[in-house]
């Protein structure tokens, strides 16, 4: 039951949280909806995989990678800048609690410890990176095959 | 280019050679609707390389031959060969930035329907022209709500409770209302960033003194979430992978600078914090 609530917990909150970012980013209302749901099972995934005795970093990687896969799917279906769908499925894993811990040590003087967690939360933004780019490379590979772009 | 060459047409559209066309001002169309759809998309948080891809295919719709532009965060080029075999040039500034996706979105469909010959220079155009106008106006508490809806949602992830979620998205609303009211006033520019990541973490500190048991840390990350440059992020990598070095760097270090600067004003609140306070805090 703990397990229940804690999920529901997590997919709310990264849903509503991303929709939250999406209409700040003024993104059409036709696309909240997808937003936060690529969003969720960006998260799920992220949360996920760690228990499966995977690393923190291949989590976000996979995430950032199932998100951007999603993303472009969307934007194909829906007739939407991709852009809006790959912003949502990159914020649910941006490192916020991490670099609010990196400024809170550095902040008390405790610079190894927030060198630290900087370290890793640069590697989690990096990570995410990688998985929009290779999300991105796939998409490409498959329906640019005439290297003209897609719909723009 | 426009202007200079306004000046060598005759008026009233009365041809210089008698029995030529007068073709300046059916081209001057043109490249107003290529000039306002580029420029609408990077004012308003679109890639570089859109803009770039929308000029050529509204372009080719409208007929128009050789269609080049380039285009860098802060302007753009526009090239074309007109029916005649006329080289014509632009050069437009990109001087504001803001998010709107929405617009972007707009301005979107129109270069599909004008790449598919389904408007003319004049019509699309004027829908530009009309979704320029809409993207005027004020959005009233909207912003206010979204960073609300967005810090509450966030401080969840970040191991917060309902406390926590409340607290967050006050705070988060409490900052966009003030950062609505600097904008109304002017443009505040950085100045945004720093004092957003100064109140989060000043008004976190302030509220965790009265509450006992608080999860700072949950409600301090979660309010900071709407300030992410999440947008930025996105593009730098879509224009880097396009193999706009210079785009996806630009934004790049736009979404770094952004970062560092909430960042920077979140470490300045707990020394202020103590000074207001003689070291109670």
């Amino acid at each position: 039951m703990e397990a229940f609530s804690e999920a529901l917990r997590y997919l709310a909150g990264s849903f509503f949280g991303t929709v939250g970012f999406a209409m700040l980013a003024r993104v059409p209302r036709r696309a909240w909806l997808a937003s936060g749901v690529i969003a969720s099972l960006v998260y799920l995934v992220y949360w996920q995989l760690p228990w499966m005795g995977i690393s923190e970093y291949l989590a976000v990687f996979c995430g950032s990678f199932l998100g951007s896969i999603l993303g472009h799917l969307c934007a194909r279906r829906m007739r939407i800048i991709n852009t809006v769908y790959l912003m949502s499925a990159i914020v649910p894993v941006v490192p916020g609690l991490g670099l609010y811990r990196m400024m809170a040590s550095l902040g008390q003087g405790q610079m190894s410890q927030g060198a630290s967690q900087g370290v890793q939360a640069m590697i989690i933004i990096a990570m995410t990176a990688l998985g929009l780019v290779m999300g991105s490379f796939l998409d490409r590979l498959i329906h640019d095959k005439n290297g003209k772009g897609g719909t723009p | 280019m426009l202007r200079e060459r306004k000046e060598t047409v005759p008026p009233a559209g009365k041809p210089a050679v008698p029995g030529t066309r007068p073709m300046v001002e059916e081209t001057e169309i043109e490249m107003e609707a290529l000039q306002l759809a580029a420029q609408m998309i990077m004012e308003n948080g679109g890639e570089t390389f859109r803009a770039e891809e929308t000029v050529r295919r509204m372009g080719q719709g409208f007929g128009l031959r050789q269609v080049e532009s380039f285009a860098v965060p802060s302007g753009l080029f526009i090239s074309y060969r007109t029916a005649e075999g006329k080289l014509e040039t632009s050069i437009k500034r990109v001087h504001h930035r803001s998010t709107n996706l929405t617009t972007v979105d707009a301005v979107n469909q129109i270069s599909r329907e004008t790449a598919a010959g389904a408007l003319r220079p004049e019509k699309a155009l004027s829908r530009l022209q009309g979704v320029s106008a809409l993207r005027e106006r004020g959005r009233g508490p909207m912003p206010m709500g979204a960073a609300a809806l967005c810090a509450g949602g966030f401080a969840f992830l970040f191991q917060g409770g309902w406390r926590e979620a409340l607290l967050s998205a006050a705070i988060a609303a409490l900052v966009q209302g003030v950062s609505l009211l600097l904008t109304m006033i002017g443009d505040p520019g950085i100045a945004t960033n720093i004092l957003g990541g100064l109140l989060t973490a000043m008004l976190s500190s302030l509220v965790a003194g009265w509450i006992p048991g608080l999860l700072t840390e949950a409600v301090v990350a979660g309010a900071l979430m709407p300030l992410v440059p999440g947008l930025a992020m996105t593009n730098a990598v879509q224009d880097t992978l396009r193999g706009d070095m210079v785009s996806g760097l630009s934004h790049g270090a736009s979404a770094l600078l952004t970062a560092c600067l909430i960042a920077g004003g979140a470490l300045l609140a707990p020394p202020l914090l103590r000074l207001m306070s003689g070291g109670g805090l």
